[in-house]
C-alpha cells in the first residue's frame, strides 16, 4: 500500500485492523494458553473429571465475559451438574439437588435432544425456557449451552449464562464448542482408566483365585499335573530370586539317587547331561543339602568340591547355585536348585522365599506320589478282583460239569432206572451221590461267600415270615433228627411279624444253624428254635444240647472251615463255611449273629433282624378264620395227635370229625363232603397217599381240599398227588389255620373270589355265573384295584383278566407273586388277547390255568373255580 | 413237522452228554447227539426233532449263538430249546433266560426234573407254534 494515498480513514481503518489482529492474536495465545491449561488438567488427573471441569468452566467464564458457567454430565436419564461457578451459593445448592431431565423446557435439555448448541437470548422471554425456578434462583437472562458429544452421543453439556440479556457471539461459541471437545476428552481418559482398573481387579481377584485354587489342589489332591506345578514353582524360584536358571531334582529312595523332573533357563544339551548323570546322596552338593534339610549356597561353582552335577554345571557356564532341600517330614524328597551365570549369594529373604516354594513342591511331589500308589493299588485291586470273578466262575463251571455226571448217574442207579441193587452197592451208590450233593454245596457256598467278599451280594428284600422260614427249617431237618433220637421244639412267638428279608438267604441261615445244632448234638439230645420280638427286631435262637465250644475255640467259629473242635457226627456232613457265609447274610440285612456255649452244657447261636414296623405289616397279616363253623375231617390214627388237631381246630371255629384209618377216611369224607381233609400219611388198613389218590379221582370228592400233616417231608409226593398243603409234625397252630384259611373257609360263609376285570359287563357276566354257585364275587375294575382287593380278601381264587388300562394282568400276576401272604393264591386267566410265545413265557409257572374269553364254556369255569380254588399254583393248563 | 418223541442233545461233555441220553431214553424219547452247536444245527434242521436241549457252553459256537442260528433259520425256529448250563451266576441266568431260550436248567441235573420239563416244554412248544 502506497502511503501517500493512506488517508485518515484507511489509516483509522489500519489501525482498527491492527487492533482487531493483535486483539485476535490475544485471543489466539489466550485460547492456547487455556487450552494448554485444560489439556495438563487433563493429563494431571486421568481419573478423575472433576479438576478438568473447574479449569474449562474457569476459562469459559472468564473468556466469554459470563457470569456464571456450569459443567453437566449425563448420568442416566438425568443430567447432574458436576461443576458450578458464579451465581448465589443457594442457587448453586439449588442446582446440585435438581437434576435436569432429560426432553424440552430448560437449556441443558434442549442441547441434549438437539445435539447442538443451543441460545436463549432471554429466559425470561423465550417460551423455549420454562424454568422458572432456577431462573428466578439463578436471575439469569442470556444463556448459551454446548453439547460434550462422544461418538454422536451427547454426554455432558457446558452452560453459560449472563444476568443481563447480551447475547453470546459466535467466537464465543466456536470457544465453547473447543472447551466441550476437551471435556469429551476427559470424560473418555477417566471412563478408559476406570474400566483399566475394574479389568486389573478382576484379574487380580482371578489371580489371587487360582492361586488359592493351586495351594487347595496341591494339598487335597494331585490330579494336576505334577511336572506343570514342579515347572511353575521352578521358573517361579528363578524369577523371584534374581537367578538365570534352575531345576527340581526327586529323590528316587531305592536306588539313593536325584533324577531331574524340571528345569527353567537351562540350555537342552545341559538338561540332557542332568538327565544322563548319576546324583548320589553322599558326596554331593545336591545330596548334602537334602539329607541335612538346609539350604546350601555355593557363591562360586569353581570353589566347590567336584561331583557330576557342579561339574556338568561348571562346563555350561553357570558360576553359582543355591540348593534348597525337598522333605517331607523326616522323608527325603528332592532338591530345588536356583542358578545363576555369575559368581555371589543370595540375600536371606531370598532364601527364605525359596524354602516356601520347596516346601510346596515337596507337598506336590508326596501328594503326585501318594495318588500314584493309590491309583496303581486301586488298578491291582480291580484287576485282581475281575481275575477272582472269573476265576470263581469258571471253578464253578468246571466243577459242576463232573459233578453232572456224579451226581445224575448215581440217581439212575438209585432209581432202579436200569434194574435193582444189591443193599451193598445201593449203599456205596448213596456215598457216591452223597460226596458228589457235598462238594457241590462246597462249590456254591465258596461262590457265595466270594461273593460276599467281593461285595456282590445282592439281596432280593421282600417281607418275609420267619415263622414260615422257621418251620421250613425245622421240617427240613426233622429226619435227620429223628433218626438220632433228637428232639426238635419249636417255640415262635405267634406276634413275631415280618422281617424284611431276602428269603431264601436267611432261609439259609436258618436251616444252617439248625442243621448244625442236629449235626453236633448227641444222639438223644435236645434242639430248640426260638424266636421273639426284641424291641423292633426279631431274635432268633436255635439251642442245643451238644458238647459246646471252648471258649478259645469260640472267637474262630465264624472263620471258614473252623469247626470250634468239635467233631461232627460223620465227617461228610457240612462244608465248614455254614457259619461264616451266615454270618455274612445276617450282616447284610443290618443284623447280627453271635454263639453263646458252654462246653458239655450246649450252645446257642442267635441272630437278630430289623422287623418289619408293625403297622406296616398289619395290613398284611394273615386273617384267622372267626367264629368259622366250617367242618374238617381228620384222618389220623395216632389218638393223641388227632386229639390236638381237634382242640385246634374246635378253638378256631372248626366242626371236627376225626377218622381213625384209610377207609373209614375215605367213607367219611364220602359221606360228610367236609370243607377240608386233614391227612395223615401213615394210616392202618389204607395208607394216606392211596386215600388221597382215590379221594382226587372220585369226581364226588375230588374237590375237598387235603392238607397232609406227616411225620415225613415228602412235600413233593403230596402236592403231585393232588395235596393242597404240605405241614410236618408236630404242626404249628398258626401255620395249620393258616392252610385251613385258604382252603376251608367257615361254613355258612361263602368262599371268596375276585374278579379283575376292566370291563364292567365281563364282571357281571362272571358274577351272574358265579354268585348261584356260591361264591361271594369281589370285583375289581382294573389291576390296581385288584391287586389291591387280592391282599385284603386274601380269596381262594382270582379270576384275571390280561388287558387292562392300568396295570395290565401280567403286572398284576408278577405283583402277586411276589407277595409273600398271596403269592400262591391260585389265578385263572380269562383274556381275549392273542397269547404269543413271550407272553404264555412270562405266564408259566405263575397261573393256574389260561382260557379264552367268549371260547371258554361257562359251566366249565364253573368247575375250573371250584377245583383249582385253594390249591397251590399247579402246572400251567392250556386251552 | 416236527417230532415230538425226539429229542436232540447238544453237549460237549460226553459222559454227561449220555447221561441226558439215558435219563431220556428211560423216559421214552428218542434221542439224537451232537458234541458241538455245528453239528447239532444241522441234525435239527435234518431230523426236526421236538426239542433241543443244549448246553450253552460249547467248543466254538456256543450255545446262545447256536439258538441264535436255530431261531433264524425258518426250518428250525419253531423248536424249543432248553438251556443246560453248569453256570451259577446270577448274571449268567439272566442273559441265557433273555438269549431267548423256552426253559433254563442248572447242572447237575436233577434226573427226575429233565424229563418233567422236556415234557412240560412240549406241550407248551405245541400250542406256541
Amino acid at each position: 500500500m502506497d502511503p501517500a494515498a493512506l488517508s485518515q480513514s484507511s489509516r483509522t481503518e489500519v489501525e482498527a485492523l491492527v487492533a482487531r489482529l493483535t486483539a485476535d492474536l490475544a485471543d489466539a495465545t489466550e485460547q492456547q494458553t487455556v487450552t494448554s491449561d485444560v489439556l495438563q488438567a487433563i493429563g494431571r488427573s486421568a481419573s478423575e473429571l472433576q479438576p478438568v471441569f473447574e479449569t474449562v468452566v474457569r476459562h469459559a467464564v472468564r473468556l466469554c465475559g459470563a457470569d456464571a458457567g456450569m459443567v453437566y454430565q449425563l448420568e442416566g436419564d438425568v443430567y447432574q451438574v458436576a461443576v458450578s461457578l458464579g451465581g448465589s451459593a443457594e442457587y448453586r445448592r439449588y442446582l446440585e439437588q435438581h437434576p435436569v431431565p432429560r426432553g424440552p423446557g430448560t437449556l441443558v435439555g434442549l442441547v441434549g435432544l438437539e445435539r447442538r448448541a443451543v441460545q436463549i437470548a432471554d429466559a425470561a422471554e423465550d417460551p423455549r425456557y420454562r424454568w422458572r425456578e432456577a431462573r428466578e434462583l439463578g436471575g439469569f437472562r442470556t444463556m448459551l449451552g454446548v453439547p460434550m458429544l462422544a461418538d454422536d452421543r451427547v454426554v455432558g453439556v457446558i452452560a453459560l449464562w449472563r444476568s443481563h440479556v447480551d447475547p453470546f457471539d459466535d467466537r464465543t461459541l466456536e470457544l465453547v464448542t473447543t472447551f466441550a471437545a476437551q471435556g469429551v476428552i476427559a470424560i473418555r481418559n477417566v471412563q478408559l482408566f476406570q474400566e483399566l482398573e475394574q479389568r486389573g481387579k478382576q484379574l487380580s481377584a482371578s489371580v489371587d483365585e487360582l492361586r488359592a485354587l493351586g495351594e487347595v489342589s496341591r494339598a487335597v489332591s494331585s490330579s494336576l499335573d505334577l511336572d506343570e506345578v514342579l515347572t511353575t514353582i521352578v521358573t517361579r524360584a528363578a524369577e523371584l530370586s534374581g537367578a538365570d536358571g534352575g531345576s527340581i531334582f526327586e529323590f528316587e529312595p531305592s536306588t539313593a539317587e536325584f533324577a531331574l523332573r524340571t528345569c527353567t533357563g537351562t540350555s537342552e544339551a545341559l538338561v540332557e547331561t542332568l538327565h544322563q548323570i548319576r546324583i548320589g546322596l553322599d558326596e554331593t552338593f545336591i545330596g548334602h543339602a537334602a539329607a541335612t534339610g538346609e539350604v546350601r549356597q555355593a557363591p562360586d561353582l569353581d570353589a566347590q568340591p567336584r561331583d557330576p552335577h557342579v561339574d556338568s554345571l561348571r562346563r555350561h557356564g553357570w558360576r553359582s547355585m543355591v540348593a534348597v532341600p525337598l522333605r517331607r517330614e523326616d522323608e527325603i524328597i528332592g532338591a530345588l536348585i536356583v542358578r545363576r551365570k555369575v559368581p555371589g549369594a543370595l540375600p536371606e529373604e531370598t532364601v527364605r522365599l525359596l524354602e516356601t516354594l520347596a516346601s510346596q513342591s515337596a507337598v506336590a511331589i508326596h501328594n503326585a506320589r501318594v495318588f500314584h500308589q493309590l491309583e496303581q493299588k486301586t488298578r491291582e485291586l480291580e484287576v485282581a478282583s475281575q481275575h477272582k470273578s472269573d476265576f470263581l466262575a469258571s471253578m464253578s463251571h468246571e466243577l459242576r460239569t463232573p459233578l453232572n455226571a456224579v451226581i445224575g448217574f448215581s440217581d439212575v442207579l438209585l432209581d432202579r432206572m436200569f434194574g435193582d441193587l444189591n443193599e451193598r452197592q445201593d449203599e456205596y451208590v448213596r456215598d457216591i451221590r452223597n460226596s458228589g450233593r457235598h462238594l457241590l454245596e462246597l462249590i456254591n457256598e465258596i461262590l457265595d461267600l466270594s461273593k460276599v467278599e467281593a461285595g456282590q451280594m445282592e439281596l432280593d428284600l421282600d417281607a418275609v415270615s420267619l415263622t414260615d422260614l422257621i418251620d421250613h427249617g425245622v421240617a427240613m431237618v426233622r429226619g435227620r433228627a429223628v433218626g438220632h433220637g433228637i428232639s426238635l421244639t419249636c417255640d415262635v412267638d405267634p406276634e413275631l411279624g415280618t422281617a424284611h428279608a431276602d428269603e431264601l438267604k436267611l432261609k439259609q441261615v436258618i436251616v444252617n444253624l439248625l442243621s448244625n445244632a442236629v449235626k453236633f448234638t448227641p444222639d438223644g439230645g435236645a434242639v430248640t428254635a426260638t424266636a421273639r420280638r426284641v424291641g423292633s427286631e426279631a431274635q432268633v435262637s436255635v439251642r442245643d444240647t451238644g458238647i459246646g465250644i471252648a471258649p478259645a475255640e469260640q472267637d474262630r467259629i465264624f472263620e471258614a472251615f473252623q469247626r470250634g473242635g468239635r467233631a461232627a457226627r460223620t465227617s461228610t456232613e457240612g462244608t465248614g463255611l455254614g457259619l461264616t457265609l451266615s454270618k455274612r447274610i445276617v450282616d447284610l440285612h443290618g443284623g447280627r449273629l453271635w454263639m453263646e456255649s458252654e462246653p458239655g452244657v450246649g450252645s446257642t447261636f442267635s441272630f437278630s433282624i430289623p422287623l418289619v414296623p408293625a403297622s406296616a405289616a398289619a395290613a398284611d397279616s394273615p386273617a384267622e378264620p372267626v367264629d368259622a363253623t366250617g367242618s374238617i375231617l381228620v384222618v389220623d390214627d395216632d389218638r393223641r395227635s388227632a386229639d390236638l388237631l381237634r382242640v385246634y381246630l374246635e378253638d378256631a371255629g372248626y366242626a371236627v370229625s376225626v377218622a381213625r384209618d384209610g377207609i373209614e377216611g375215605l367213607e367219611l369224607a364220602g359221606r360228610l363232603h367236609p370243607e377240608a381233609v386233614i391227612l395223615d400219611i401213615l394210616l392202618p388198613r389204607l395208607n394216606g397217599w392211596d386215600l388221597l389218590a382215590q379221594l382226587k379221582s372220585d369226581p364226588a370228592t375230588s374237590d375237598i381240599p387235603v392238607v397232609i400233616v406227616s411225620m415225613t417231608d415228602e412235600q413233593g409226593a403230596g402236592f403231585a398227588l393232588g395235596a393242597t398243603d404240605y405241614l410236618v409234625k408236630p404242626v404249628d397252630r398258626a401255620r395249620l389255620l393258616d392252610a385251613l384259611s385258604r382252603c376251608a373257609p367257615p361254613q355258612g360263609e361263602r368262599r371268596t373270589l375276585v374278579a379283575i376285570d376292566d370291563d364292567p359287563v365281563d364282571l357281571d357276566l362272571l358274577e351272574a355265573v358265579l354268585a348261584p354257585e356260591g361264591w361271594r364275587v369281589v370285583r375289581a375294575t382294573g389291576g390296581e384295584a385288584g391287586v389291591r382287593a387280592v391282599r385284603k380278601e386274601r380269596p381262594a381264587v382270582v379270576v384275571l383278566d390280561l388287558l387292562m388300562p392300568d396295570v395290565d394282568g401280567f403286572a398284576v400276576v408278577e405283583q402277586l407273586r411276589a407277595d409273600p401272604f398271596v403269592g400262591d393264591v391260585p389265578v385263572v386267566v380269562l383274556t381275549s388277547k392273542e397269547m404269543t410265545a413271550a407272553d404264555r413265557e412270562r405266564l408259566a409257572g405263575q397261573i393256574s390255568f389260561l382260557a379264552q374269553k367268549g371260547t371258554f364254556p361257562q359251566a366249565e369255569l364253573v368247575r375250573l373255580v371250584g377245583r383249582v380254588a385253594g390249591s397251590r399254583l399247579p402246572g400251567v393248563g392250556a386251552t | 413237522m416236527t417230532d415230538p418223541a425226539l429229542v436232540l442233545i447238544i453237549e460237549d461233555n460226553a459222559r454227561n452228554l449220555k447221561l441226558a441220553r439215558d435219563i431220556l431214553n428211560h423216559a421214552g424219547y428218542d434221542t439224537l447227539e451232537a458234541e458241538n452247536a455245528e453239528d447239532g444245527l444241522e441234525l435239527a434242521r435234518a431230523r426236526q426233532p421236538g426239542l433241543v436241549l443244549m448246553d450253552v457252553q460249547l467248543p466254538g459256537m456256543d450255545g446262545v449263538q447256536a439258538l441264535g442260528r436255530l431261531r433264524a433259520d425258518p426250518a428250525t425256529a419253531g423248536i424249543p430249546v432248553i438251556a443246560l448250563t453248569a453256570f451259577a451266576m446270577k448274571a449268567d441266568r439272566e442273559r441265557f433266560i433273555a438269549a431267548g431260550f423256552d426253559r433254563y436248567m442248572e447242572k447237575p441235573l436233577d434226573i427226575r426234573e429233565l424229563p418233567r420239563q422236556v415234557a412240560a416244554t412240549l406241550s407248551d412248544g405245541g400250542t406256541e407254534r
